[in-house]
């Protein structure tokens, strides 16, 4: 469903010169399957995705997602992923019904689909009581649940998650994992992003560890933690961030 | 493009636009409170403003002759035309009699003001004397000059030792020094004067010499009795009236001064008229008197026409301008904008779909603010009651008729249109509302510019006359004067012809605004741009290490805003060293610095820039050898195109704004059969090939496309090779042969052929001036006879050519280019010259992990 080929992300920068975001990356996802990104901050997991997503364009290397490449067929690429992050925002002069809606119509769906695909959303998630509420009143909690039900609107086959979490407190998070958790039930394919060692292990199916762009290890977690003999998954990926910055 | 996406994106940024309280407040709110505020408050000022009286002082009050000139401290009411005048200058005089606190002791302030006017006096009388001095010297000089021959007519002869002439010339130097001595002396008292009288209160000082009034009797005799044999008779000294044009309350007092004394003056002269017999019509022998056409609709029709287009180009800018931050640089700030970017409308429809919320703002806004000032200016013009006295003057001033007002409404769209998308792009570039926010006031600083320029009376569109045509297609300008020649006469059908080149021109310069925006929208730098911190230091740092072997596009875009900076500090010194040069030694002086201008203001930079900047010299100015073919095709193409650029300047003359002055002069110096040809060919063929080649198809249309779009860089290669020339005339040929000579160089990949043709293009130009004057010389029948004339004719502008050789050239010339379209030599180069970044990356993988 996804499959990614030496992707390569660089840019200018004016303290370090050539900088690469993300350098010959390369991994697939199938359907049914979450696959986890983990990697400290500023690692290139969010260049990455934002890659698949079509937001930016990769220097090097190819993505295609449902088949269609990122760089040629962006719009196609879109029309399939459900993409979600914490810079996705939502918008304060905008109700969750209204909101929910209007990405609706943008993603193409008939009047009547809609409406029964967002009271089904709606239900599912729990959103009914603030359904009518401004995003600018809204809680974190509220806005996280609108921005779930805004990637899931058109019922893509790929999601794309991006430290869905960061900054929720631990019962929202929760929510948020159970959601995604049930999105791959259905037999979605799901990327997820996270720097946090307990959602992984939880969650993912099989794990990417990235550092300075480069990919330094993947797999399932127990084939990681056999491979490189550490059973915790935390020292595990220090040991290797270590290994790696170690000149 | 998907029209519904377009027509989604639209209506919720509108409603977006009106759940905000702020721009609802800027775009609606604002305006309708502002203006009737506005005008509350000018009524209000009205009636408490008055006017602070002048002070006038008079030396010498005893010596005005009648009829009655003061009446206690101020003028006789009568001498005015408004009689509520009088209040307005308050007059001292230094009569004993003259004290306005009644009980005939002056108060302190008068006896100062006196006394000051007492200095002022004795220094305006020392001026006078010296002044009459200055010009009797003056007068003997003028005889002298006269009498004696001019060192010319003296020859050079041994008569020019003669004693007589010895004694003329000492003589000579003698008066030249004295005048010399008494101008200084004058400057000195000059100076002196104008302190004195910037440090006393006094606004007009009125120094009446004495026996004035005696002397205006005598007078009045020796004509009544026709006795008026000598001029000396009737001389006699004048009053003299000081004031400072460089003071406003000073020139105010005066020119109501001034009304005062003429009317006065016209009574003492009817006196002087009837005492001795003679017609009241003698001293107004022509008397003409005035009618005035101006019917009210038509003062009415003149306030709208020169107000309206201002303030509909500044509404307009301002409207567009909130909207536009709020839909692009607010969406970044508020982090909507990445959800917005993943749903499947393209960039262009998201850019379109804000566009058209942004210019229905702006269009709104306008029209608001224009119906709110219409509204309240109508009211407050025709409100004659107590306290509007004063605006009542300006007539019954009405609001502009419907035609007009469907004028404004169709105008404003591409008015909107252009504002909009240039608002917008600049809006996507700012990282957050507040940077948007700060490029309002350059954006509004041209605006502003552009509609004082078409505010002037002098500029306008209609009558039709030599700039009509070049003013209807100028951005914003074309729009402006043809919106105030409707509003004027809005029946005026022959000013319609101007409707079709202003609205097309508007409409592409609003969709190359829209391409920019559009461009902005699909760049990821902008897009992503981070708050990073700004250093110079820093990014000086990063400039000269992290150096590539070609410049950048914005390295580019600096070298010609370089190049123009440049241009236009040295526009002076140039003018200066050529005004200093003697008119014999012109020609060769002007060429001198039109090379010493190309060396220094074109090829420096361009080189200076292409050493420190970049790591590969060869690349970024394109030198290699060319095929000789290049080489070939580039000596020929001139003399084809030539005569195409020359004919098509020719017959779009009546486009162009005349050619400035210096420009001609330099034109004409080309032509100057003085000079020799190698040097008019230096400078006005070789180092502009070479200079100009090497700036402008060197460093900047490499840097222009190194991101690979090479059409696009040889487009703005070509416009920035155009807008250097400054001349429109110039700017269009340059600009079309800028299209062709980044052609030949991109595809060349060298900058020779570029400089071969550009060197044999303007070496054309100096030749066909030269030869046609040849020809003219003599051989004109022969040529006319001969079958030559199908193919050039001689015109006083020099040598023409005929329709069949334009066929010719025009056929050849588009065969080569479609050779040089098709011929792409550069093709193995460009891959050296847009290193892949995959280069890169392994270059700094290997410096960060030695290990791998």
């Amino acid at each position: 469903m996804i499959r990614v080929n030496e992707l390569t992300k660089g840019f200018d920068d004016l303290r370090r010169g050539w900088v690469a975001a993300l350098d010959h990356v390369s991994f697939e996802v199938h359907p049914g399957e979450i696959y986890g990104l983990l990697g400290p901050n500023g690692a290139g997991k969010t260049t990455c995705l934002r890659i698949l997503s079509t937001v930016l364009r990769p220097t090097g290397g190819s993505a295609t997602i449902a088949g269609y490449d990122v760089t040629t067929h962006p719009t196609e690429v879109r029309q399939r992923i459900g993409f979600m992050s914490n810079n996705t925002g939502i918008y304060d002069r905008m109700t969750a019904w209204e909101m929910v809606e209007y990405y609706g119509r943008l993603y193409g769906l008939e009047e009547e689909v809609l409406k029964r695909r967002l009271d089904s959303i709606f239900t599912t998630l729990q959103m009914h009581d603030f359904r009518d509420t401004l995003g600018a009143k809204m809680s974190t909690g509220m806005k996280q649940k609108v921005s779930i039900a805004r990637a899931i609107v058109h019922d893509p086959p790929v999601l794309i998650f991006d430290e869905p979490t960061s900054g929720l407190d631990v019962l929202v998070a929760r929510k948020v994992l159970s959601t995604v958790q049930s999105l791959k039930d259905q037999g979605k394919c799901i990327i997820f992003s996270t720097h946090i060692m307990r959602e992984v292990e939880k969650l993912c199916d099989r794990i990417a560890i990235i550092h300075k762009g480069i990919i330094l290890a993947a797999g399932t977690l127990p084939e990681l933690q056999d491979k490189y003999e550490q059973p915790d998954t935390e020292e595990l990926f220090f040991d290797l961030i270590e290994q790696h910055d170690k000149p | 493009m998907n029209l519904k996406n377009i027509r989604l994106i639209f209506l919720r940024e509108v409603r977006d636009q009106l759940r905000d309280r702020r721009t609802l407040f800027m775009v609606a709110v604002l305006p309708l409170l502002l203006y009737p505020a506005l005008g509350i408050g000018m009524l209000q000022m009205t009636l408490l403003f008055t006017e602070q009286p002048r002070t006038v002082v008079i030396l010498g009050e005893k010596h005005l002759p009648q009829p009655q000139l003061l009446d206690g401290d101020r003028f006789v009411s009568n001498w005015f035309i408004n009689p509520d005048d009088a209040s307005k200058l308050k007059v001292i005089t230094d009569a004993p009699a003259s004290t306005s606190s009644g009980d005939g002791v002056p108060d302190e302030r008068q006896t100062r003001l006196i006394g000051q006017a007492q200095t002022l006096r004795t220094r305006v009388d020392e001026h006078a004397a010296k002044k009459a001095e200055l010009d009797q010297l003056e007068v003997e000089l003028r005889k002298l000059l006269k009498r004696t021959p001019t060192t010319a007519e003296l020859g050079i002869g041994a008569e020019a030792a003669t004693p007589a002439g010895q004694t003329t010339s000492n003589k000579l130097t003698e008066l030249t020094r004295q005048i010399r001595d008494l101008k200084a002396k004058l400057v000195v008292i000059d100076h002196e004067l104008s302190d004195l009288f910037a440090a006393s209160q006094i606004q007009v000082l009125i120094v009446v010499p004495d026996g004035l009034k005696e002397n205006i009797e005598r007078v009045n005799h020796l004509i009544a009795e026709r006795e008026m044999q000598s001029d000396a008779l009737m001389s006699y000294p004048r009053p003299t009236i000081v004031k400072n044009r460089a003071d406003d309350k000073s020139v105010v007092a005066y020119s109501r001064v001034r009304e005062v004394l003429d009317a006065w003056e016209q009574e003492i002269l009817r006196q002087r008229l009837s005492s001795a017999n003679l017609p009241q019509e003698l001293p107004n022998p022509v008397g003409s008197s005035q009618l005035d056409l101006a019917a009210e609709e038509q003062l009415s029709a003149n306030v709208w026409s020169k107000m309206f287009p201002a303030l509909l180009v500044i509404m307009a800018v301002t409207g567009a301008f909130y909207p536009a931050v709020d839909v692009a640089a607010g969406e970044k700030e508020r982090g909507t904008m990445e959800t917005l970017l993943i749903c499947p409308a393209t960039r262009t429809e998201i850019v379109l779909g804000k566009f058209l919320t942004v210019m229905c703002f702006s269009m709104s806004t306008a029209l608001l603010n224009l119906m709110s000032i219409g509204m309240t200016g109508n009211y407050m013009l025709s409100a004659r009651g107590a306290g509007a006295g004063a605006m009542a003057k300006m007539g019954e001033v009405s609001l502009p008729s419907l035609p007009a007002l469907a004028w404004l409404l169709a105008l404003l769209i591409p008015l909107s249109a252009l504002f909009s998308a240039l608002c917008l792009a600049l809006a996507t570039f700012a990282r957050s509302s507040k940077e948007g926010q700060y490029y309002l006031t350059p954006l509004l600083m041209v605006s502003i510019g552009l509609t004082v320029f078409c505010l002037s009376p002098a500029v306008e569109i209609y009558p039709v006359h030599q700039a009509s045509w070049f003013y209807s297609v100028m951005p914003v300008v074309g729009i402006a004067l043809l919106l105030k020649a409707l509003l004027l006469n809005p029946g005026n059908t022959e000013a319609l012809i101007f409707a079709g080149p202003v609205l097309v021109t508007s409409i592409g310069y609003s969709l190359l605004a829209l391409w920019w925006a559009i461009e902005q929208f699909s760049s990821e730098g902008v897009l992503f741009r981070e708050g990073e911190r700004f250093e110079p230091a820093l990014w000086f740092k990063h400039l000269l290490r992290d150096k590539e072997p070609t410049p950048s596009f914005t390295e580019a875009g600096f070298c010609f805003v370089m190049i123009m900076l440049a241009q236009f500090a040295s526009m002076r010194a140039f003018g200066q060293s050529i005004a200093s040069v003697a008119p014999e030694q012109m020609g060769e002086a002007m060429m001198r610095l039109l090379v010493i201008q190309q060396v220094a203001i074109i090829a420096c930079p361009a080189l200076f820039m292409g050493l420190i900047l970049t790591t590969s010299v060869r690349q970024t100015f394109r030198l290699r050898w060319p095929g000789w073919k290049f080489v070939v095709i580039a000596a020929l193409l001139p003399f084809t195109l030539h005569p195409l650029s020359l004919e098509l300047v020719a017959s779009l003359s009546w486009f162009f704004p005349q050619l400035p002055e210096g420009a001609a002069r330099l034109m004409k110096t080309m032509s100057d059969h003085e000079q020799p040809l190698w040097l008019i060919l230096l400078s006005f063929a070789a180092a502009p090939a070479i200079c100009e080649e090497l700036a402008f198809r060197g460093f900047i249309l490499t840097g222009f496309s190194r991101n690979g779009r090479t059409g696009l860089a040889i487009g703005l290669s070509a416009v920035t090779f155009g807008v250097m020339h400054m001349i429109p005339q110039q700017v269009f040929n340059a600009t079309l042969l800028g299209l062709v000579l980044g052609l030949i160089a991109v595809r060349s990949g060298s900058l020779l052929p570029g400089v071969v043709f550009h060197f044999f293009f303007n070496s054309l130009a100096v030749v066909r001036e030269r030869v046609g004057t040849a020809i003219a010389d003599g051989h004109t029948e022969e040529l006319q006879q001969s079958a030559w004339r199908w193919f050039v004719s001689i015109e006083p502008s020099g040598l023409r050519y005929g329709w069949p050789t334009l066929l010719i050239c025009g056929a050849s010339s588009t065969l080569m280019l479609l050779w040089v379209a098709r011929h792409n030599q550069a093709r193995t180069l460009s891959a050296a010259n847009h290193p892949m970044f995959a280069d890169k990356l392994a270059a700094v993988k290997t410096i960060a992990e030695p290990q791998a």
